[in-house]
């Protein structure tokens, strides 16, 4: 595959064939009664990787994380961890542990008790306890909290201290159930970086769940789109961005254009195609198509270029400005084609002045190029 | 909030704490009181508190209702919590709706039933009727109080926590006696002095289900009461009632200082 975005990464255990995965659904299905909140899957996540699950709330991602920490047993299918199959293994029994989105810190311990509380279940000595408390609240910023009660912290604190007490027993992998959803919009993106830091730092397995895209694209290596119990697409952020392999994939992270539409001509990648709007659009195709076929023409709002003069290159639309919303760094226009379509499209602004003057009901070109979007065949 | 006081509420006011409390302060009054006669006021005195001190009838049933509370409300505290606990945690098990009603059931039992069921029931297995029926008597009808009163703190609580427990490598025996059992102790404490309550002030069961050797204070003060109050009675009850009211307002104390503490965490939290 051509490389994607603008990040290169040489951690990617999962192209390497001779790879041995660390922790292996395999055809795993989770009924609780006639409800089937995972569905025969079957997933490799390899040592060392941070990765999401990524969903909508009832997608099962949740369930699957409880399989694997042990607080559900699957109805069908094995989980396999650093080779030992995990069935019939109590929770207490497993290496691994979980940071919970409540965070479930022990009201009545101190900070220092709560993170102890498990190394005390391992029979570790007192000495080597009190070191290794030391050692992760170092690891979070809190050495100053260690005597405070949990509800004597801060929200953001009580996220770390959640963070060390899951840490402190060195678990084979790290669960993180929504780890930054209670956090605000400015502590969340200062944690993002803390958190993938400390998982860079350690090397543990990191399994996170969220429903919220762009902390999945932040933090993790690989992610995992789930719907309705089953797994869309397993790729890296800029893969799932950038090479979509559904509609679902491609509406569910970020924002999409589709144009709908049949194949009419083919000249080895480049294809033409007759949305049902009435456009013809010039595209490249990755996937092999024949003319005739139904496909969508899928495109990202900032692949788009707005022009208030007549500008060249294939695929140029006219329309008028029908919405518009500044964000800061970008902002979103919806454009109202000619034909009566509206297109989403994103322009950086790059400088203060913006890019374009442009206000509600200004005539406007809109023009993308053949590979800026991508086709799926429907 | 504002403060206004209006006639009416000033009179129900009023009204309603005479009602409550002036048969008690009157007892409380007459316990004091130097003369034999219990309506005559013949100065003041802690004459019968010593008279008291000698009656061997009393004491011995002051002794037995004592020893018959803390145990039966000890016992029923430990299955009143473990029937709260099953309830709440299995929401799914066959006759879960049967079980719930029949332990809420004794709630609304008239005693004359729940006692002379007991006493049937002790009679068809042979238990001589003492000190173990009564106190099994007390187990029984008491258990449900705390039940409710356990139940209602374990909806509130965060199973996470448990889980966190677990997860953290703790047997669920080691995740109640160390996470369940302290969270939830205020109830469970609550629950204990409900059922010791009830246990001590029970006329009704305990008159079906005692025996020879075995008499309560209720059952002691209410069959002298029938031969005539004596002053003795008054101070009898005054020193329960000063029991009772020490325990409410430690209880009370307790409750304050949480709130207090609860307010001074949350602003230290916010300080950061």
């Amino acid at each position: 595959m051509k490389s994607l975005g603008s990040i290169r990464s040489d951690f990617a255990p999962w192209l390497d064939k001779s790879a041995v995965p660390f922790i292996r659904f395999e055809g795993v299905t989770k009924r609780f009664g006639s409800f089937e909140a995972v569905d025969d899957l079957s997933l490799s996540i390899y040592e060392g990787e941070f990765f999401a699950l990524l969903g909508a709330s009832g997608c099962g991602k949740s369930t699957l994380l409880r399989m694997l920490a042990g607080f559900e047993a699957p109805s069908e299918g094995r989980i396999i961890l650093d080779g030992e199959d995990l069935a019939g293994i109590p929770p207490y029994r497993r290496p691994v542990n979980m940071m919970f989105q409540s965070y479930a810190l022990f009201p009545h311990m101190s900070v220092a008790k709560n993170i102890a509380f498990g190394l005390k279940q391992e029979g570790m000595a007192k000495a080597d306890i009190a070191e290794r408390v030391e050692q992760v609240l170092k690891l979070v910023k809190l050495e100053d909290y260690a005597k405070r009660k949990p509800d004597q912290l801060s929200g953001g604190q009580r996220q770390r201290v959640a963070l060390a007490r899951s840490l402190a027993k060195r678990p084979k992998v790290l669960l993180l159930d929504e780890p930054l959803g209670a956090l605000d919009k400015k502590l969340r993106e200062e944690t993002q970086f803390e958190l993938a830091d400390l998982q860079n730092q350690l090397g543990t397995t990191f399994i996170m769940v969220t429903h919220d895209q762009e902390e999945a694209m932040t933090l993790a290596c690989r992610i995992a789109v789930m719907d309705k119990g089953q797994i869309l697409q397993v790729a890296t952020p800029t893969e799932i961005y950038e090479a979509p392999n559904s509609r679902f994939v491609a509406d569910f992270v970020g924002n999409v254009n589709v144009f709908e539409g049949t194949v009419r001509s083919v000249n080895g990648e480049c294809i033409t195609i007759e949305t049902t709007a009435g456009l013809d659009i010039a595209a490249k195709s990755e996937a092999p198509v024949t003319a005739g076929d139904n496909v969508a023409y899928v495109l990202r709002p900032e692949k788009l270029k707005i022009a208030v003069e007549p500008i060249g290159g294939p695929n140029v639309m006219e329309g008028e400005v029908w919405d518009i919303a500044y964000f800061g760094p970008v902002t979103s226009f919806h454009i109202r084609l000619d034909n009566g379509m509206i297109v989403k499209v994103a322009m950086v602004n790059a400088t203060r002045e913006g890019p374009l003057q442009l206000t509600w009901h200004d005539r406007v070109f809109v023009q993308f190029d053949e590979d800026a979007g991508l086709v799926m065949t429907v | 909030m504002t403060w206004r006081l209006s006639k009416f509420n000033v009179v129900s006011m009023v009204f309603g704490f005479t009602f409550l409390y002036l048969p008690i302060l009157l007892l409380v009054i007459y316990s004091f009181n130097a003369s034999r006669l219990v309506t005559v006021w013949a100065g003041f005195s802690t004459v019968w508190y010593r008279e008291l001190w000698n009656n061997r009838g009393l004491l011995d049933a002051a002794w037995v209702t004592l020893k018959v509370g803390l145990l039966s409300a000890t016992i029923a505290t430990v299955l009143g919590t473990m029937a709260a606990i099953a309830l709440s945690r299995y929401k799914r098990f066959h006759g879960r709706t049967l079980m719930t009603g029949m332990v809420y059931a004794p709630l609304v039992m008239p005693e004359v039933i729940t006692g002379l069921s007991l006493l049937l029931l002790f009679v068809a297995l042979d238990l001589n009727r003492g000190f173990v029926t009564v106190t099994l008597a007390h187990i029984s009808f008491t258990m449900c109080f705390v039940t409710v009163v356990v139940q209602s703190r374990l909806t509130s609580f965060d199973r996470s926590l448990e889980d966190a427990a677990m997860d953290l490598g703790a047997t669920p025996t080691v995740t109640f006696f160390k996470v369940t059992l302290p969270l939830i102790w205020p109830a469970v404490a609550a629950g204990w002095m409900l059922a010791f309550t009830l246990s001590i002030d029970d006329l009704v069961i305990a008159s079906f289900t005692t025996g020879p050797g075995a008499t309560t204070l209720p059952m002691k003060i209410y069959s002298q009461v029938r031969l005539g109050v004596t002053p003795e009675i008054n101070a009898v009850c005054t020193i329960l009632i000063a029991i009772v009211s020490t325990g409410v307002v430690i209880a009370a104390l307790i409750n304050k200082r949480r709130l207090v503490r609860e307010a001074r965490n949350e602003r230290m939290a916010a300080m950061g």
